[in-house]
């Protein structure tokens, strides 16, 4: 018990160190540093705005269409909402939902994947033909079927949604790499100490793998936010009432929006665009700092 | 070696599942499309068929019994032809004579008629045409109210007698729009599928046009039909091409023949200045109903205080929504203002009255309001976000539903109070039909209220404009007191005609998801 | 030895494709039975309400013969034995699902492939030059457009294309895979997939571009290639012969592990450029309630899925030894 705690201890005081020693790597990568501040602005602003209760609903059809003008610095859409507030107040649900499939999806297929690979056999085989179902499955059909059977395009359908088919790489990535750390000397250790499985595979081995985790879910909360974007586009996304950066650029479906409005489009596809462009930069500083391997 | 042989066999995999259809795709359709100059393009018709709107699906020809476009009126006639206004009609196919009490119908079918394939139309088709819609499931309802009332036929030689059980005023209106199929063709298959038959792809014709070559997914082409007994047409080809949508169809000039209503096809085809843009008066109805109650006697508790329905009419600015729409106007009753038949009642929109009001009539504020629609286009969603906005307004917790399944979630689940619709109507009659106690949907969330039957029964017998103006008055009366549906407004139609076509001086364009006279033989390109 | 090998990957191969059987089946059951959970009647689509409030008794003599008065189970299994005769049914709109397939499915695959082929020798070659001329233009310029191709969505991008080379400068078709009455057909073809292959190329591309150049720089940091350099081979003989060959194995397998990117893009793009293929298919059935042709086009889409799945396990299985067959 005893040594156990001073071998904690000095992991903690070398992992500190090896702390400082990446922040600083990441501070001297431009581009992730720029990414990481044009994420933490735009997430700001967005929240800032829902918070200071910007009017993102009212409708004026005496104005709308409007390009951007005093008052309107977005423009207006459709039906005369101010566009600059539904930017702002979408960009809360788009980068909620984002984060939140992604750190889920991750959560799940790391423990899938943790379980599968320590314990082997049958468990093993029955998780990876589930994830191979999931993976095969359209996620298109899902929706569908989902938004059939509640009778709503709501938000938590599609959250449901996207951690439900969102696991199963890191589920892949986890189960490999636990496949090879298996063999390896401290696991055979701490099985002889007889330590709990659920320790050995969270406490011990998880760890090791958490940096390609961490860079994967990073790369995640981008791919989830084209993702709603697109499923939007084929009238499957969240309802309209909750704006999201997909629904508002649905507009685009309409060619005579996108020839003469351009103010409605662009604004939410350039919000959309930066910010995932912004989150690939800080996945692959993330990735730089902690995973050199993998540069 | 091996390291080889697997490099090798795992390329030749991935190449030969996703990429070995390709060339012999191409040879495919080298088949059919070898056959045509390239100067063709521009020697023909240009039209389109929109396979987003759930009205065709690219694999077949929409049957001309549910809604009549373009293409199909090139190719199949009625009995009669209709002019614009759609009440007027004049011989085609045949000729006809009623009796003094409107009950016996005498059609001659006229001599030498031949089907494109060479076979005689004789009166014997237009029975099977009619005996079969009696039993088709995918048809516009107008033929089934209609031919619902026909009690015999008798064919004796080219003349046709048809016995009705009551006076139907509108039956030769309607045979004007029923298009007539060959019988020796269809004459096996199931009447209840029968849109849905092969011979939606290879249809024998009676029109100007018959069919040239189908190419699935893509287009269908028409060649002149050399059994047409007319003037035959000057123009000798037509495409069709299936699209998802309009506006880029018409941007990069694959249609010369258009219509619509929704702004964004009006401004974009105005801005192309290659159209010419004919305004069509439609009786297109978007109105709302009041979910009361189920025929098993299943109250909606909320909306039963006519007060109630009343405030929320008053509480949503109609007038503003018609700027959704280029050419919409507003309604107050199933008759549109500008009709003589009019009553003059109009709602006003007020929306601090209507929130006194809904106290007044002791509305529950907390209780949430739901509103149900099932048009996923953009400006029915726009309309339906500024109707909530506009209840939210008035005190209102208001919650919005896109159902999937329209007709379910309207009169089966019945989970809503206010429910969307749109209706392309024939006449003022479909929208009355809807009161009936008698109408399957309707009586689902209108109780099955019997206190229109009489007067709409009355409006179907009213042969004579004036009876029928009056009893029309009756009704709108009638509705404007109970509240059962909430009009909007009237969408008009714009027919949009590519200005390489010219057109003869005397064309006059209909509602085009039906039939009339367009002098088409005299169309020419440019 | 050899032989011994071949007889294990066979049987691998084997066991692999018959566990692809079960696996479709439980998809069929969960596609089949969770659209009867919808509660959806198909009537309502294929025919209008007017109509269903007009001829109530032919809408029961049509739901009658469409088989849909039977127990679930009975047409579960019903359906199935139809599947199994190779003629697949009949779409709820009439049309044999079969024929239907037979047109589409070549256009899908004419479009996922072009774009696979494409993007995998452009996203490959550019990934291994930005790697061996590091910093260079090459690699500056790629690394933009990766990052950009990965950004903007994919029905933007084709939008965009749509606007500007077939409406503003009329050059391509807006939609469809044939022009009635073209005179040359590969012309045609061409025109017509160019700007959907495009659309799905510049996101695959884009992935692809990133694992070749971090793969090809990996390989050219390691051992075996400075020995090579040591012993004075011809600098492009160590980037095509040692470099390229070791980087691309990996990379193949990426390619293949990304197909399943191209088959859900082709959904989504198949309907920006209205292509008749698979993906329009589906979409068109999901929104018509058109059950039949739901579950084919589903399964069609899973079993391309689980194909690409076995096709990586036999890429590892067949390039990395660490990796036993059978696991």
């Amino acid at each position: 018990m005893n040594s156990q705690t001073s071998i904690k201890a000095r992991n903690y005081a070398a992992s500190s160190s090896l702390l400082k020693r990446n922040i600083h790597k990441f501070l001297d990568n431009k581009l992730a540093l720029i990414g990481l501040i044009v994420v933490v602005m735009m997430t700001a602003a967005c929240i800032i705005g829902a918070l200071a209760g910007v009017d993102y609903e009212t409708p004026n059809l005496y104005v709308m269409k409007s390009p951007p003008m005093p008052g309107h610095p977005f423009g207006t859409d459709t039906i005369g909402r101010d566009l600059f507030a539904r930017v702002l107040y979408g960009g809360c649900f788009s980068i909620f939902i984002g984060v939140f499939c992604a750190v889920m999806s991750s959560a799940i297929g790391a423990t899938l994947g943790a379980v599968a690979g320590y314990c082997g056999g049958w468990t093993d085989k029955v998780i990876v033909r589930i994830s191979e179902i999931f993976q095969a499955f359209p996620q298109l059909v899902l929706v569908m079927m989902l938004v059939a059977i509640v009778n709503k395009r709501g938000l938590g359908n599609l959250l449901l949604i996207f951690v439900a088919t969102g696991w199963m790489t890191t589920f892949r990535m986890v189960r490999n790499e636990f496949l090879s750390l298996k063999g390896e000397t401290y696991v055979k250790v701490s099985e002889a100490f007889g330590m709990s499985k659920q320790n050995i595979m969270f406490k011990q081995v998880l760890p090791n793998v958490m940096s390609p985790i961490i860079v994967s879910t990073t790369t995640n909360v981008a791919f989830f936010i084209l993702q709603e974007a697109a499923l939007s586009f084929i009238g499957l996304g969240v309802a309209d009432k909750t704006p999201t950066w997909g629904n508002i650029l649905n507009v685009a479906k309409s060619v005579s929006v996108v020839t003469d409005q351009w103010w409605i489009w662009v604004f939410p596809g350039l919000s959309i665009s930066l910010f995932v462009l912004a989150i690939n930069f800080l996945g692959d500083g993330l990735r730089d700092v902690l995973d050199p391997k993998q540069q | 070696m091996k390291k080889v042989f697997a490099f090798l066999m795992s390329v030749v995999m991935a190449l030969g599942v996703f990429a070995s259809c390709g060339p012999q795709q191409d040879s495919d359709s080298s088949e059919n499309s070898g056959t045509s100059a390239p100067e063709f393009e521009e020697s023909s018709l240009k039209l389109v068929l929109s396979t987003a709107d759930g009205s065709s699906t690219d694999d077949r020809i929409p049957t001309p019994w549910y809604n009549r476009n373009m293409a199909t009126n090139l190719m199949f006639r009625s009995l009669f032809i209709a002019d614009s206004t759609l009440t007027s009609v004049k011989p085609d196919l045949a000729d006809y004579t009623i009796s003094d009490d409107g009950l016996i119908y005498e059609i001659t079918v006229k001599d030498g008629l031949k089907w494109s394939d060479g076979e005689p139309l004789t009166a014997e088709d237009v029975v099977f045409s009619i005996k079969t819609a009696q039993k088709a499931a995918s048809i516009n309802a107008i033929y089934t109210s209609a031919f619902a009332k026909i009690t015999d036929m008798v064919v004796e030689g080219n003349i046709l007698t048809i016995k009705l059980a009551e006076p139907y005023a509108s039956m030769v209106d309607v045979l004007a729009q029923f298009a007539i199929l060959p019988k020796h063709v269809l004459k096996d298959s199931d009447p209840l599928t029968i849109d849905s038959d092969p011979f939606w792809q290879h249809p024998v014709t009676s029109g100007f046009y018959t069919i040239d070559e189908f190419k699935v997914g893509n287009y269908f082409t028409l060649k002149p039909n050399e059994y047409y007994e007319g003037e035959p047409p000057k123009i000798k080809k037509v495409t069709v091409s299936f699209v998802t949508d309009y506006v880029t169809a018409a941007q990069s000039g694959i249609a010369d023949y258009l219509h619509g209503n929704a702004t964004d096809i009006v401004e974009a085809l105005r801005k192309t200045q290659k159209y010419t843009a004919y305004e069509v008066d439609v009786l297109f109805y978007k109105y709302f109903i009041f979910n009361m109650k189920g025929i098993d006697g299943k109250e909606n508790a909320a909306m039963q205080n006519v007060a109630v329905r009343k405030a929320i009419i008053e509480a949503i600015d109609r007038a503003a929504l018609t700027l959704l729409y280029p050419n919409a106007s507003v309604l107050n009753s199933g008759v549109p203002d500008s009709y003589d038949a009019y009553n003059g009642f109009s709602y006003q929109f007020d929306a601090e009255q209507a929130k006194e009001d809904l106290k007044a009539a002791g509305y529950d504020f907390n209780r949430t309001f739901k509103i149900c629609y099932y048009n996923n286009d953009q400006t029915s969603t726009d309309l339906i976000n500024i109707v909530a906005y506009y209840l939210g307004q008035a005190g209102l917790k208001v919650e919005t539903t896109l159902s999937n399944d329209g007709t379910t979630d309207l009169f089966t689940t019945r989970d809503y109070d206010l429910g969307f619709k749109g209706k392309s109507a024939f006449s003022i009659e479909e929208w009355y039909t809807e009161y009936l106690s008698s109408d399957a949907l309707f009586a689902n969330i209108f109780g099955g209220d019997t206190a229109f039957d009489e007067l709409v029964a009355e409006l179907f017998a009213a042969t004579e404009e004036e009876k029928r103006s009056e009893v029309l008055r009756q009704l709108q009366a009638l509705e404007q007191e109970k509240v059962y549906k909430v009009p909007v407004f009237t969408v008009g139609t714009y027919v949009f005609v590519s200005n390489r076509l010219k057109l003869p001086q005397d064309v006059r364009f209909c509602n085009p998801l039906y039939s009339c006279d367009l002098n088409f033989s005299n169309w020419e390109i440019a | 030895m050899c032989l011994n090998w071949s007889e294990k990957m066979l049987k691998f191969v084997i066991k692999k494709l018959l566990l692809m059987i079960p696996m479709l089946l439980l998809i069929s059951m969960i596609v089949f039975f969770g659209l009867q959970l919808t509660g959806i009647d198909p009537l309502n689509f294929m025919v209008s309400p007017e109509t269903l409030s007009a001829n109530a008794g032919n809408i029961d003599a049509l739901r009658e013969s469409l088989g849909l008065n039977a127990p679930l189970i009975v047409q579960y299994f019903r359906w199935l034995g139809i599947c199994l005769t190779g003629n697949l049914g009949y779409s709820f709109s009439g049309a044999p699902i079969a024929e239907t397939i037979a047109v589409r499915l070549p256009y899908t695959l004419e479009l996922a492939g072009y774009s696979l082929i494409l993007s995998a020798v452009i996203g490959i070659g550019i990934g291994l030059i930005s790697a061996i001329r590091q910093n260079g233009i090459v690699d500056y310029a790629g690394r933009i457009f990766a990052v950009l191709g990965q950004a903007v969505p994919q029905f933007l991008v084709g939008i965009i294309l749509i606007q500007v080379f077939s409406i503003q400068l009329g050059w391509f078709p807006a939609a469809n895979r044939v022009s009635p009455g073209a005179a040359n057909p590969f012309w045609d073809g061409f025109l017509h997939l160019f700007l959907p292959v495009m659309t799905l190329t510049i996101g695959m591309v884009a992935v692809l571009m990133r694992y070749a150049r971090n793969t090809m720089l990996d390989v050219l940091k390691s051992d075996y290639i400075k020995t090579a350099r040591s012993k004075g081979i011809p600098e492009w003989k160590v980037y095509l012969k040692h470099g390229f060959r070791n980087a691309l194995k990996p990379v193949l397998v990426i390619t293949m592990f990304r197909i399943p990117m191209l088959i859900g893009g082709s959904v989504v793009i198949e309907s920006v450029f209205s292509y008749p293929g698979i993906g329009l298919t589906m979409t068109n059935a999901i929104t018509s309630g058109d059950y039949p042709v739901v579950l084919i086009t589903t399964l069609i889409i899973a079993a391309a899925m689980l194909i690409c799945s076995f096709m990586v396990d036999v890429l590892n299985a067949l390039l990395d030894p660490r990796v036993r067959l059978g696991e």
